[in-house]
């Protein structure tokens, strides 16, 4: 074997042990060394060269990569989650030509990156990343349930998202699944705060999903800061002031377009 | 396996994000691979890269990466300024990587200003390897080369020092000329050089290349096309008269060349005076080309500027002063047949009797002396030329009498344009037998159109410097006494006068002057505004070019009278005063299309039109474009889109493409302007996407876009013959067919008589050329035309065009400036350029409806026979035209078979269908070589003759390899043999004319008068 792969294939199996024992450090660290080791092969991506060991490295690089993934959900950290899966993507995406047998972590982490970015409301980048998907993989009940979520999402159905964090096929998604119901939370908020001036306490806490009034208070008094409480009353600064919509310089327009219209016949 | 390929960059900016340095390194070296691939997805990341760039901690390589990367994702974005600031930063970074011709050709694609010099390149490097390494090498700084030339050429014009361009960009441009001129790139340094204003590299890169006179050639050429800037021009081409002087073998003719744009007639007649001096022949041959050469260019004050300051020799200067001195003699006008026209044969004749007695080196320096003085004034030239006319004259009488007999009598408007199709094709032939012929036709000409059928003679005889007074004798006004004739007629004289002299003033002025003076009540008594007219237009030929201050006093006048006619002849009169002056006009021309009144602004676009005459200039294009489509006044918005066709004419290929879209607008006016400017800058060259254009509006539905069309037509296919193209046959049959249709309307039919009289100008021996073979305008030829556009508000304007005119001639003159005879080959098929075949069609013979029908007939059985076709048919066509002149007799018979006889010459190739046509063709001097003809010219071998500097065509100087033989001149005997055709049938006067005969010169044509 050769003796880079050697070395690689053993760093690896210390970082599946640190984190078998969650030791989150080393297991950082690990990672890091990995990655510098990877990019001395010129078969992974994107030079993608054919070299006697191609189908041995690229299936150990994408293996460092999907636990490299799991990492950093299992500590939170959004913006790790994003760059080692954009790492991993060629893997799935352009090495399948070649002989790379598919993964059988692929389903499971290209669900959660679909529900990173449900939670981070990037919606249109959640429907390029669906767009891209073949119908067999929509078929997978990892990928299934973050399409049905964002469907109950749009819709509004807001009480179904929250329900489906029991139905998660998949411990990782916990994670994501509790983002989602802050996502949600804020969501409600952002709408109650257009919908109405104010609101009994009552109310705004069955509105807002919470199970008591202290946990309410909390939330408005680190997320909303603005919204004031009186007399078991929630006040929203919504924007009354907002003006009305601004009128429409219909005659400006009109004038405009006519003297196009006179130009572009002296042109022709 | 298949190849695989990574689908996106996403990965690889992901982990630029890694916080390990190795990662980022790893990344920005793959992005730099991919760049080309994914820079669309890159470009959203590049504040990233930016902020590596500017990371102090990280390694200078890497931070020169990130610059790299940025600075090609900019390029493709279209930024360049942000591409070059980046790609500064690359440093060294930048010239070592191959994949940047990826970059590169991007570079050129979106800007579009490269286009041109790519286009260049592309032209002057001829191999595909040398393309890609100059591509490579000129390109990867371009962006920088372009900053960096900017930067010097706003210093220069705030005459502020160069300090504050950035050194690194100096640096990047020293190490490009540097390169260039190490690796023998001397082409491609000297570009360089001149773009970025560094005379100090450019010297180098001339001197240090292995063939300087090349070098120095393409340099004259790039400096011309690309220059754009007249003070920057005249630098480089000081430097180069510089570098030129400094060489052991001189090339004069280039100097000269150089030293008449830089307006320096000392140097000019100081070489002209060392050559002369010579003791070897060949230098004075050369002395005598390069005069010729000059002339070509028609600047004629230039020209007097020369002749002046060529010294006499010791002794004699004050001979030669006087007579001169004694030019503007009144006493000698008038009556007296003897003008000043023979007044320098009469100074010089006195200086070589003097001479004899002195020092014969002085003697022969003094003979030579004469003779370029001779050229430099412009009538050897005249003289060679109108011999040439004369003797080669084929011009088709069948096409004016088919004219003549479908044009309506009552119909005055064809009837001159008759006059003046007539008028054109015989342009300074002298043969004047179809007016000779139609007397009493001609004299239904009335009041404006006598004028023209006057002036007309003036066309036909052009260039008869000589004879001009004497023929024009019987129009002119008589002394005081105010004479019988009208004055229609005496102006039209005197016009005809201004065109036979146009340009060779001297003697003339003072009668013209005179004749004013005397006929002042007279001539104006038709229109003052039409007088107002005429001078202001006369203001502007005589100030041609000089932008002096007369031109704003002439716009303060325009601005205070009241009248059309006099604001425009004001305008175009400002208008000429700026020819050729490109940004020095820029004031003056701004004034004028600012201005409130349409005509001033009419004025405006011919300002722009002749001050950026033939430089192709981008500004003024789009000036004129803007104009063209947005100017409330129809006259302004076609003038704009003619003036587009002088400021093309150096590129004749471009005017169609820019023209096209407007030739396509609803608007009439525009799409006569578009026809008339496709027309002026394609003159003559028969380019095949014109006649595309121009095509679709020869049938266009209002009539004077037709008229316009048919003109333009016909000057763009002038000489073209149906081997050429196929349209121009196509063409012709048109012209006839609207010519003889009874329904046309009058404006397009009038187009069609002038268009045919175009199509045969000349005799068919000229063509319409703005530009010398040096490639420097024709001062005289622009004018002319420019003149001649103006014919829609007064119709004799139309004789201007005669000014345009150039003989498509090859004349090979000795020592003695004689035309020897020698043959030379063409080598190409004899059809591709041979005349039109004379009209023989049934409809044209039946139409006139003569006796000799038999004759015409029977002609067209032999030509059935296929022996001799042309020939026959040309005596045949003679035969009926003489029929129908009142007298007959055998002498005339035999003089025309014998003009044919000598025109049959050139055509020693007589036509054989049966059998394969030649390849070649042998042609006798002085031949016709048409422009499209001229690449085929050879000399051979065994010639006695070899020309000093090989051009095919014009005048070229001959070296005798057997000095000791007798030489065969030609063209001596033609014209003295052959006396007047129609001499005996004119009615009185004759006899006289016959004495006055001075050397070779064709006989004038007698006198004849029409009664009105």
């Amino acid at each position: 074997m050769d003796p880079k792969l050697a070395e690689v294939s053993q760093l690896f199996e210390r970082f599946k042990a640190a984190c078998a024992r969650e030791d989150v450090d080393t297991c950082c660290n690990v990672l890091s060394k990995l990655k510098v080791l990877l990019t001395g092969f010129s078969s992974l991506p994107p030079l993608f060269e054919d070299t006697p060991n191609a189908i041995h490295e690229l299936t150990l690089a994408r293996d460092i990569y999907e636990h490299a993934v799991l990492l950093s959900v299992k500590i939170g950290d959004q913006d790790a989650f994003e760059r080692d899966f954009f790492q991993l993507k060629p893997y799935y995406t352009d090495a399948s030509s070649s002989r790379l047998p598919p993964s059988s972590q692929e389903y499971m982490i290209l669900g959660l990156n679909l529900l990173r970015l449900l939670v981070q409301n990037r919606i249109a980048e959640f429907h390029t990343e669906l767009e891209l998907l073949s119908s067999t993989a929509l078929e997978n009940p990892c990928i299934k349930h973050a399409v049905e979520l964002e469907q109950s999402f749009m819709e509004g159905a807001y009480n179904r998202v929250l329900s489906a964090k029991q139905t998660v096929p998949c411990k990782t998604y916990d994670y994501f699944m509790d983002l989602l119901a802050k996502t949600v939370r804020d969501e409600i908020a952002g709408c109650s705060e257009k919908a109405y001036g104010y609101l009994s306490v009552s109310d705004a806490r069955q509105m807002l999903l919470f199970s008591s009034d202290n946990e309410l208070l909390q939330y408005i008094k680190e997320e909303q800061p603005e919204w004031e409480i009186k007399t078991g009353q929630v006040i929203f600064q919504k924007a009354k002031e907002s003006a009305s919509c601004k009128e429409i310089p219909s005659l400006q327009l009109i004038n405009q377009t006519l003297s196009y219209a006179r130009e572009l016949e002296r042109i022709v | 396996m298949a190849a695989t390929m990574v689908s996106s960059a996403g990965a690889l900016l992901a982990m630029l994000n890694e916080s390990h340095p190795q990662l980022k390194q790893h990344a920005l070296y793959n992005l730099n691979k991919f760049v080309d691939q994914f820079w669309p997805e890159i470009s959203t990341s590049v504040p990233l890269i930016e902020s590596l760039y500017e990371d102090e901690e990280f390694d200078r390589h890497q931070r020169q990466l990130a610059a790299l990367v940025v600075s090609k994702v900019f390029c493709y974005l279209g930024d360049l300024n942000d591409s070059l600031s980046y790609a500064l930063g690359a440093g060294s970074l930048l010239m070592s990587l191959r994949i940047l011709i990826m970059f590169i050709l991007f570079l050129m694609c979106l800007n579009f200003d490269h286009l041109r010099s790519v286009v260049d390149i592309f032209k002057f490097a001829g191999a595909s390897l040398v393309c890609l390494t100059f591509l490579f090498l000129f390109l990867t700084s371009a962006k920088a080369i372009d900053e960096y030339a900017s930067l010097k050429a706003k210093a220069t014009e705030s005459n502020a020092e160069a300090a504050n361009v950035d050194p690194r960009l100096e640096a990047i441009v020293e190490r490009m000329l540097d390169k260039c001129i190490m690796d023998g790139k001397h082409q491609q340094a000297m570009g360089i050089a001149i773009e970025c204003r560094r005379l100090d590299k450019l010297e180098e890169a001339i001197t240090r290349s292995d063939n300087v006179h090349g070098t120095l050639s393409y340099c004259i050429n790039v400096s011309h096309a690309f220059v754009s800037r007249r003070e920057y021009r005249c630098e480089v081409l000081h430097l180069l008269v510089n570098v030129y002087q400094k060489l052991p073998y001189p090339d004069y003719l280039s100097i000269c060349q150089c030293l008449m744009f830089l307006d320096e007639p000392e140097g000019v007649a100081s070489i002209l005076e060392k050559l002369l001096r010579s003791e070897n022949k060949d230098d004075v041959l050369l002395a005598f080309q390069i005069a010729f050469d000059l002339v070509e260019n028609e600047h004629q004050a230039f020209l007097l500027n020369v002749r002046d300051r060529l010294s006499v020799p010791k002794s004699q200067s004050s001979e030669m002063v006087q007579p001169k001195s004694s030019d503007p003699d009144p006493a000698q006008n008038n009556s007296s047949t003897a003008s000043e026209d023979v007044q320098m044969t009469e100074g010089t004749s006195a200086s070589i009797a003097i001479v004899q007695e002195t020092d014969p080196n002085d003697a022969i320096y003094a003979e030579r002396l004469t003779k370029i003085k001779g050229i430099l004034s412009g009538e050897t030239s005249i003289q060679l030329t109108l011999q040439f006319l004369y003797s080669h004259n084929k011009s088709d009488l069948l096409i004016l009498k088919t004219i003549k007999q479908s044009v309506e009598m009552r119909n005055s408007v064809c009837h001159s344009a008759t006059i003046y199709a007539n008028a054109i094709m015989h342009a300074g032939t002298t043969v004047d037998t179809f007016l000779r012929e139609n007397l009493d036709w001609l004299s239904r000409a009335t009041n404006w159109a006598k004028f023209s059928a006057t002036a007309g003679l003036g066309v036909i005889h052009r260039g008869h410097l000589q004879q001009g007074r004497s023929l024009m004798r019987p129009y002119l006004p008589q002394g005081g006494s105010g004479g019988g004739g009208s004055p229609y007629s005496e102006g039209g004289a005197l016009y005809a006068l201004g065109l036979i002299h146009a340009n060779h003033g001297k003697g003339i002025k003072q009668f013209l002057r005179d004749s004013l003076r005397s006929t002042n009540v007279e001539r104006f008594i038709y229109d003052s505004a039409v007088a107002g007219e005429a001078a202001g237009i006369s203001m502007g030929l005589l100030m041609v070019g000089s932008a002096s201050e007369k031109a704003s006093e002439m716009l303060t006048y325009a601005h205070e009278t009241q009248h059309e006619k006099i604001i425009r002849g004001l305008a175009l009169g400002i208008a000429l005063t700026v020819y050729g002056r490109e940004e020095e006009a820029d004031t003056l021309i701004e004034q004028m299309t600012r201005d409130q009144d349409p005509i001033l602004r009419y004025g405006g676009m011919y300002a722009l039109a002749l001050a950026y005459r033939g430089t192709a200039n981008n500004k003024a294009i789009r000036q004129l474009l803007h104009f063209a489509v947005s100017d409330v006044s129809d006259d302004v918005r076609r003038t704009a889109v003619l003036a587009l066709g002088f400021v093309l004419y150096s590129e004749p290929e471009q005017t169609p493409r820019i023209v096209s879209l407007l030739s396509e607008s609803y608007n009439p006016h525009v799409r006569y302007g578009a026809a008339l400017a496709v027309g002026i800058s394609c003159a003559g060259t028969g380019l095949s996407e014109a006649i595309s254009l121009l095509e679709p509006l020869t049938s266009d539905v209002v009539d004077f876009v037709r008229q316009g069309a048919l003109i333009a037509m016909a000057m763009v296919m002038v000489q073209m013959n149906e081997a050429g193209d196929s349209r121009v046959g196509t063409f012709r049959r048109q012209l006839e067919k609207i010519i003889l249709d009874k329904h046309e309307d009058t404006m397009s039919k009038m187009g069609a008589i002038l268009a045919s009289g175009i199509l045969d100008a000349g005799g068919r021996n000229v063509t319409i050329r703005l530009l010398s073979k040096t490639k420097h305008d024709k001062v005289t030829a622009v004018v002319g035309l420019a003149v001649f556009s103006q014919f829609w508000y007064w119709y004799p304007l139309i004789y201007f065009i005669s000014l345009s005119f150039s003989p498509t001639a090859f004349i090979g003159l000795n020592y003695d400036l004689k035309v020897p005879k020698f043959e030379f080959l063409s080598n190409a098929k004899p059809s591709l350029f041979e005349y039109p075949k004379p009209t023989t069609v049934p409809t044209t013979t039946s139409a006139v409806k003569l006796p000799t029908a038999v004759l015409s007939t029977s002609a067209k059985a032999k030509a059935r026979a296929k022996k001799e076709a042309e020939q026959k048919a040309n005596a045949e066509k003679a035969a009926g035209a003489e029929s129908s002149s009142a007298a007959t007799n055998t002498g005339k018979e035999k003089s025309s078979s014998e003009k044919d006889a000598d025109s049959m010459q050139v055509d020693s190739q007589p036509e054989k269908k049966a059998g394969p046509e030649p390849s070649f063709e042998i042609l006798t001097n002085p031949a016709r070589v048409v422009p499209a003809q001229e690449k085929f010219i050879k000399f051979m071998e065994d010639s006695r003759y070899a020309p000093v500097k090989f051009v095919p065509s014009g005048f070229v100087l001959l070296r005798d390899l057997q000095p000791t033989e007798p030489e065969v001149l030609s063209l001596t005997d033609a014209p003295s043999s052959t006396v007047s055709p129609a001499g005996d049938s004119a009615t009185g006067q004759q006899g006289s004319a016959s004495a006055m005969a001075v050397d070779e010169e064709p006989q004038p044509p007698q006198p004849f008068e029409y009664t009105s």
